[in-house]
């Protein structure tokens, strides 16, 4: 592959009754592009060499990866190649080069078979504006593969599973940006896929309904349904997303768990309740820097020694620990440092 | 007193469904299905059930006047007893169906582009082939009740005003395949025809227009073309109506021959001529649909 390969070291932090306890875990990510090894049917999708051309323009470069099942955020600006890539696993366009596998199937050998595994939830507005939202889910959950009864069936379960239980009966046309948003969710489940392609999701929608639409999101991974989300929203995949897949002008930035990518900025904020001057103090008169931000105290530290060195002044001080966090970086800084790195 | 109620609020999740599932046959008729409820209106607002069932309503309006005009005239005998028209008339172009064609087709068919619905579709198990096929089959076998209801009612009612049912059965037993196979004809051919031009546009009016518009402007031209004629002394310029033709072919199915009061009677090979520009008119109006519905391109 010719790529590099590094370690992240992550932290957990728990607290028992005052006791503070880090556990060290280590987390394998190859950078810039994929994730470790993933074998069996531990992954949902493998792209190899994917590249796709319209004319002169490369939508996708040269892409590999492979990725696992569970909640998948793509992450890359408009245009960088996100529904390209969702076209391609749907078989709607054909790659230029390269290969796709979902569910272990070829999507070029079998285009049928992956969309009867495949859920689509499109950005763009795509329901029929005069009909119910009971008739549309139901009509798609038959094209789906499913039975009529069956399909009206779960279009009523799923329906009330996305919250629009009540307004089932209603046409299209009168929902809210959120309620459509809602239906083309519930039309892309009906068929109870396994894999779940949502292009901006929370495009449109206020910050309630963007919480809501997220938190039906991570609802679909605890169903067992693999979800890959495309959005430029880092915020978005930051709250629901377990793995992270940067493009950026059809190339591949990044892929890694979400956790792996967060990198720590070297500094850690504790929490000593109102006491943060007397441990401010007593970190600086051991040699390190501290400041005291919003009733916090926000420590620099330099290796995982001088970790030890606040734990043990905070005990000897006999000060409360209520939190101790290591603060890393946003997934927004990650991307324009490796989007940087990469171009 | 109030009692306090003692219910409660369930989730009731989600559950994965592990019944029986189809795949592109089951998509495609799921299709069909979708498109002729669409077609009629049905789970649609009262509206849109209007114009097709009042066009339902006028096409079988001549077939109930003929039989109201056999009870009238049944004590009539033999060829003093009125009949207005014959199977093989009825077996036509009217304007209703006309403007059904022109109505229908395009509701089908231009929503689906210009709702942006046709990445939903295809993110199914369903090729754009299946697609094609669903909705031509849906306008068609409408087309074919429509064209099929009022002979029905033709039959029926001509059988029943008869002075014996069972003679007038026997002695009309030809009807009972003529009739079917002269109607799937025509309804393939204007469901053909009416979905093509409708995949061009996703506006239903444009498409509305221009399927009249095809059907009157060939009409006309090819009158202009032929001019008057002699029974017997046609001219292969009929050929051009791309509405009437059709009607050669139901000719054909009835009587062996075209009629010779067709503007195609005297023609060398008219027959022949008729059912071969019939198959090219089906075969280019397919490959264009499937041409067009080869990939989606939204």
């Amino acid at each position: 592959m010719g790529f590099t390969s590094c370690h992240w070291t992550t932290i957990t932090h728990t607290l028992s009754r005052g006791r503070c306890r880090i556990e060290r875990r280590r987390t394998r990510v190859t950078a810039p592009g994929n994730v470790g090894q993933m074998v069996g049917d531990e992954w949902m999708l493998r792209l190899t060499g994917l590249t796709k051309q319209y004319g002169p323009v490369t939508a996708l470069d040269d892409l590999t990866l492979t990725l696992p099942r569970g909640l998948v955020g793509l992450v890359g600006a408009n245009g960088a190649g996100k529904t390209t890539m969702f076209r391609l696993l749907l078989g709607l366009s054909q790659p230029t080069l390269g290969s796709i596998e979902v569910c272990g199937i070829d999507v070029s050998a079998d285009p049928i078979a992956v969309r009867s595994r495949l859920g689509y939830m499109p950005e763009h507005e795509c329901l029929p504006l005069d009909q119910t939202a009971a008739d549309v889910v139901a009509t798609f959950g038959e094209l789906s593969g499913l039975p009529a009864r069956a399909a009206r069936q779960r279009a009523s379960d799923i329906l009330d599973l996305v919250g629009l239980d009540e307004a089932r009966f209603r046409p299209i046309g009168g929902f809210s940006t959120g309620m459509r948003q809602r239906t083309k969710l519930a039309q892309a489940i009906v068929g109870d896929p396994q894999l779940v392609l949502l292009d901006e999701p929370t495009a449109g929608l206020d910050p309630l309904g963007r919480d809501e639409m997220l938190a039906l999101v991570a609802r679909l991974g605890s169903f067992g349904i693999s979800v890959i989300m495309a959005t430029h929203l880092l915020d978005d995949v930051q709250q629901v997303c377990e793995h992270v897949v940067m493009i950026d002008a059809g190339r591949l930035v990044v892929s890694g768990a979400t956790e792996s990518l967060l990198e720590r900025t070297g500094r850690v904020t504790i929490d000593v309740g109102p006491n943060g001057d007397a441990i401010v103090s007593a970190l600086v008169a051991a040699g390190m820097t501290a400041v005291v931000v919003d009733g916090l105290v926000e420590v620099t530290v330099d290796g995982d020694a001088q970790l030890d060195v606040v734990r043990d002044l905070v005990a000897d001080l006999g000060l409360p620990l209520y939190r101790l966090t290591s603060r890393l970086t946003s997934l927004d800084e990650v991307f324009l440092r490796r989007a940087a790195e990469v171009s | 007193m109030s009692r306090v109620g003692t219910g409660a609020v369930y989730d009731r999740g989600y559950r994965p469904y592990e019944g029986r599932r189809g795949l592109r046959g089951a998509a495609t008729f799921a299709l069909y299905k979708a498109s002729i409820r669409r077609a009629l209106g049905l789970r649609r607002s009262w509206r849109q059930k209007v114009a097709p069932f009042v066009l339902l309503g006028v096409v079988t309006v001549p077939a109930i006047v003929n039989v109201g005009i056999g009870y009238v005239t049944r004590d009539r005998v033999g060829s003093d007893r009125l009949q207005i028209i014959t199977y093989r008339d009825y077996v036509g172009v009217s304007s209703a169906l006309l403007l059904f064609v022109a109505l229908v087709a395009p509701d089908v068919i231009c929503p689906d582009r210009r709702q942006r619905v046709l990445p939903l579709m295809f993110a199914r198990p369903l090729t754009g082939a299946d697609y094609v096929i669903a909705k031509t089959a849906a306008i068609a076998s409408i087309l074919f009740a429509f064209s099929y209801l009022p002979q029905v009612v033709l039959f029926l009612g001509n059988m029943l005003v008869s002075d014996a049912a069972g003679t007038y059965f026997t002695g009309h037993m030809d009807v009972l395949w003529k009739v079917p196979v002269a109607v799937v004809l025509l309804a393939l051919y204007y469901a053909v025809i009416g979905v093509a031009v409708a995949s061009m546009t996703d506006r239903r009016i444009v498409a509305g227009a221009a399927v009249i518009g095809l059907f009157l402007v060939t009409s006309i031209a090819s009158g202009v073309i032929v001019g008057d004629f002699e029974p017997g002394h046609g001219s292969a310029a009929a050929l051009i109506n791309v509405l009437a033709l059709p009607l050669y072919l139901r000719d054909l199915v009835f009587l062996g021959h075209i009629d010779a009061k067709s503007p195609m009677s005297g023609v060398a090979n008219g027959g022949l001529l008729s059912a071969v520009t019939y198959a090219v008119i089906l075969f280019v109006g397919l490959g264009v649909l499937l041409r067009r519905y080869r990939w989606v391109e939204r």
